[in-house]
């Protein structure tokens, strides 16, 4: 028990001046990287560890005769927590969202620190103490209160209203509903029944079992399966479709959606919100096929008006690709994040 | 026996040490010995073949994700190339920019050791290319794949040469690691500014380092166009290794030279301390903010952060803007960088395009409005006689590269060869923003149509002013009236590769101006605004040009009177309720004690 807790003290006390370097700048944010995707699990797995490691060092320090009051463990908990998720966690997160996890987290923290009423005392004690003032030093303390609170929320007040220029928030859906059809070069495509015309198993029909058993593998690199190479010579059907679809990729579209079809290609810095990431889960891996067939030929203005139309560089490719052009494009896609299209069932 | 263990363990350390310290003598009698080295580099030895494992293994790698640019037998034509600039490398011939290496060798590499410093291919991939497509691959592929990949491309695509062969190949390495900085003081940097004009630094990356020297005639080892860095982007050289203030990076650069390019190694006649004078000199004309700090750097795009709201500060008591861009109100205003991308929406698309920033300021007071533009652009470029369309037409006559031509039509081969047209700068604003429902805006590519058009001021080097509505993508502009006449340019002027404009135009009301035609500018809103820039020398005009995203501009309000009357009132509320708690606790215990 003594040696799991000392382990669990030594993760403890390793989280903090893990934090306080990524604080003050020494240890890089990135220094674990958050993998696209899992970055929730990730950061919930992060912190239980360290709450175990905490409830050990808290152990260790009782062990050996430091006492750490109950009201400071919760008070410098709360601060660990919105340390981690301002400094931790990388690409940062906006205050408004931080804020609403740091208010559930302090709701949390006083869940726990009143969870019965022995517990809840020992809690309020240092404030009744102060608010007592039985000691000089506790009544300086209270003295100081006294005046600092005024001070404090007075400049606060201050400054929320001096006039300041932030940029408005704007909620953009980031997958709009699609429409039932669309028209491209002329031709009407149903979204629900269309189907890529090049997902096809060597007999030249639609099968997606096929196709999926040559994508790339998932998991760090993403690459190719060993004997599915789209450049070998004797490739044919469904792995000449994705060479000929990357090429396109590469004369167009890895201007913006990057090399890694992650969204920071060449232009990407110009441009807000940045292009999509195509090896997240939560871009074409949530998608039909024929939603991205419509969003590649219609581009930012064929957008509804709740995917801000006017801020997409997005180009309707039907301007620069002909139809066979953007399905293998689309082909591509898939194939080199090593997502299956979803189907429509 | 732990003792026994330890011991052991100590003595062979010792004896390690002694071996490394032993080899380290002789290495330096050699040393001593080749007096012909120059100055911070030392001998190394070529590292070992990789294992066909790693070789077979890389294959994999490049052909998931290199090939598409750099080709199948390596040579820098894969399908993307065409439309590349700068174009990918072609390793055919084993030359290699960023190295440790002197010049002309072979670059760093060993399968064995991903260690910085000490490893270039590696660190060339790890990090990437700024200023170039080659992104970092870092977080991409794991550390191991990174060796393969280079493992195959060292041993089966560079096939003019062999990183093994040690009767053709040697490595004479900077040591990088033991030089120790001198401190950037303002000695250094005057010692520094001093030595780039004596050692010709300047004729290619021009007075004020902003790559405008002799930016015209440069040409690769493979005759694609090439141009001088500009100092003032450290983000954007090739071998900043996503540190770009790190002054180690334009030492070793500046010591080793860029194989394959007209940038030679200075290893030769200059001595180590000159080096980092240069080196530091160069590092403080980077781009930085107005108390001497770096930029903070994004680490998604591995460029300055961008904040997206350009606030304009007010000239009170009715002055004028004023029309010197050295003026203390300029001065003192905060700058906001905008970021600039290719327009590659709509035909013809724009894919290098050669303004990648610019850096804006702003000043109103009661009647007008003024937007300083600033940008880098190596070249001056101003049409010679009439351009073949009107000012209003945007459909106009340009093509696009082609994405496949081969070497001769590429565009990096094109660069610097196109019809020169006018360098321009333009904004783009929302008309009746007020009446859209926010955040709809009108398109940001000259506006969507009658109903959202946009109000668009463009300025050309021929010295024109002109105001126009935009009414769609593919709509020629319409004139507006009067609006060029109560409008302005302040000042214009090309120096050292840098334009500084400034326009001032009215802030808008309605008895002069148009409300159908003309943005009114607000106190305190933000005003929905886009900015485009062509480079004159890239060929740009109509439709190809650079864009910014929307940006908001946002007139600053002078503090309210309220601001500094309720924080006094909050305040003294908070003593009030800080004296009833203090009382009723009170209260409570004496209760308490009494019961």
């Amino acid at each position: 028990m003594k040696a799991l807790m000392l382990v669990a003290a030594l993760i403890g006390a390793a989280g903090i001046v893990l934090l306080a370097g990524m604080v003050v700048g020494i240890v890089p944010s990135n220094t674990v990287r958050l993998i696209e995707g899992y970055m929730p699990v990730q950061v919930i797995a992060e912190l239980t560890l360290f709450v175990a490691g905490f409830t050990g060092l808290s152990y260790m320090m009782a062990a050996m005769g430091m006492v750490f009051p109950r009201f400071w463990q919760g008070i410098l908990f709360w601060a660990f927590i919105l340390l981690y998720l301002k400094f931790r966690i990388y690409p940062p997160i906006p205050f408004s969202v931080r804020a609403m996890y740091g208010t559930v987290s302090l709701v949390a923290i006083f869940m726990w620190v009143s969870a019965n009423e022995e517990d809840w005392n020992k809690f309020k004690q240092p404030i009744m103490n102060v608010l007592d003032a039985k000691t000089g030093g506790k009544r300086l303390l209270r003295y100081a209160y006294l005046v600092i609170l005024p001070i404090l929320i007075g400049g606060f007040s201050y400054n929320s209203m001096v006039p300041k220029s932030e940029e408005p928030i704007e909620l953009r859906t980031v997958h709009p509903a699609p429409p039932a059809s669309t028209k491209v070069h002329g031709k009407t495509y149903t979204l629900q029944t269309s189907q890529n015309p090049y997902r096809t198993n060597l007999e030249g029909k639609y099968d997606q079992d096929y196709s999926n058993a040559m994508t790339v593998e998932q998991g760090m690199g993403r690459l190719m399966k060993p004997n599915a190479n789209p450049w070998d010579k004797d490739a044919q059907g469904y792995l000449k479709y994705v060479r000929e679809g990357g090429e396109i990729f590469y004369q167009n579209c890895h201007f913006c959606h990057g090399d890694n079809l992650n969204g920071r290609g060449l232009h990407a810095f110009a441009f807000n919100p940045i292009p999509a990431n195509f090896t997240d889960p939560g871009t074409i891996a949530q998608l039909q096929e024929t939603f991205i067939f419509w969003r590649v030929s219609k581009g930012g203005i064929g957008l509804p008006n709740e995917g801000f139309p006017w801020a997409s560089v997005m180009p309707p490719w039907e301007q620069h690709l002909t139809v066979d052009e953007i399905w293998k494009v689309v082909l591509f896609e898939y194939w080199h994040t090593g997502y299956y299209p979803r189907t429509w069932d | 026996m732990k003792n026994l263990l330890g011991l052991k363990a100590g003595v062979v350390l010792t004896t390690a040490f002694g071996i490394i310290l032993a080899s380290g003598i002789t290495a330096g009698l050699a040393f001593a010995a080749d007096a012909a080295l120059p100055a911070g580099f030392k001998k190394g030895d070529l590292s070992p073949e990789p294992s066909a494992d790693m070789i077979e293994a890389g294959k994999r790698v490049y052909f998931t994700k290199c090939v598409w640019c750099h080709g199948v037998d390596g040579a820098g034509d894969g399908p993307g190339a065409d439309r590349l600039w700068p174009r990918p490398r072609n390793f055919n011939q084993g030359t290699f920019k960023i190295r440790h290496t002197a010049s002309g060798e072979l670059p760093l590499f060993d399968a064995k050791k991903p260690v910085a410093g000490q490893n270039d291919l590696f660190e060339t991939v790890t990090h990437g290319l700024p200023g170039s497509a080659m992104p970092s691959w870092e977080g991409i592929l794991t550390e191991e794949q990174r060796l393969q990949v280079l493992s195959f491309v060292t041993t089966q695509l560079v096939k003019d040469r062999k990183f093994t062969d040690k009767q053709s190949e040697s490595q004479t390495i900077l040591q990088l690691g033991d030089l120790k900085p001198i401190p950037a003081t303002e000695e250094s940097l005057k010692k520094g500014a001093e030595l780039i004009v004596e050692k010709k630094c300047v004729e290619c990356h021009g007075a004020d380092g902003r790559g405008d020297g002799n930016a015209f005639n440069l040409k690769d080892d493979w005759g694609f166009s090439i141009q001088p860095a500009n100092w003032h982007k450290c983000w954007n050289f090739r071998g900043s290794r996503q540190d770009p203030y790190n002054v180690k990076n334009i030492f070793r650069t500046f010591s080793t030279g860029v194989n394959g390019t007209p940038m030679p190694s200075f290893a030769d006649n200059t001595t180590v301390e000159e080096r980092w004078h240069i080196a530091n000199f160069v590092n403080s004309l980077c781009e930085r903010e107005a108390d001497g700090t770096p930029l903070s750097i994004d680490q998604l795009t591995d460029k300055p952060k961008v904040n997206f709201v350009l606030s304009s500060g007010v000239v009170l008591e009715g002055g004028e803007i004023p029309a010197d861009p050295e003026h203390e109100l300029w001065q003192k205003r905060a700058r906001r960088i905008i970021a600039m991308g290719g327009q590659i929406t709509h035909k013809p698309r724009n894919f290098v395009n050669r303004i990648d920033d610019i850096w804006m300021k702003s000043l109103y007071n009661d009647k007008h409005i003024a937007f300083m533009f600033q940008w880098d652009d190596r070249t001056k470029s101003v049409a010679e006689g009439k351009l073949p369309w009107g000012p209003t037409q945007v459909n106009i006559d340009v093509k696009e590269q082609d994405p496949k031509t081969g070497e001769e039509g590429s565009i990096a081969f094109r660069q610097n060869n196109y019809t020169v047209y006018n360098d321009a700068v333009a904004m783009e604003t929302a008309v009746k923003w007020k009446d859209l429902p926010a955040p709809i805006k009108p398109r940001y590519l000259f506006g969507s149509n009658e109903q959202f058009p946009v109000d668009i001021m463009k300025w050309e080097a021929d010295g024109s002013l002109r105001a126009f509505k935009g009414t769609g993508w593919d709509k020629d502009f319409e004139q507006r009236d009067n609006y060029e006449e109560s409008s302005k340019l302040l000042f214009s002027e090309w120096k050292n590769g840098r334009w500084t404009v400034i326009i001032q135009r009215p802030l808008g009301n309605k008895k002069d101006q148009d409300y159908d035609e003309d943005t009114f500018f607000e106190m305190g809103q933000y005003i929905p605004t886009v900015f485009f820039a062509w480079d004159g020398h890239n060929g740009d005009a109509g439709r190809k040009m650079a864009v910014s995203a929307f940006y908001y501009t946002f007139l600053e309000p002078p503090t309210p009177r309220e601001a500094y009357i309720y924080p006094i009132v909050i305040a003294f509320g908070v003593v009030l309720l800080e004296g009833w708690v203090l009382t009723r606790r009170s209260n409570k215990r004496k209760g308490k004690t009494t019961l």
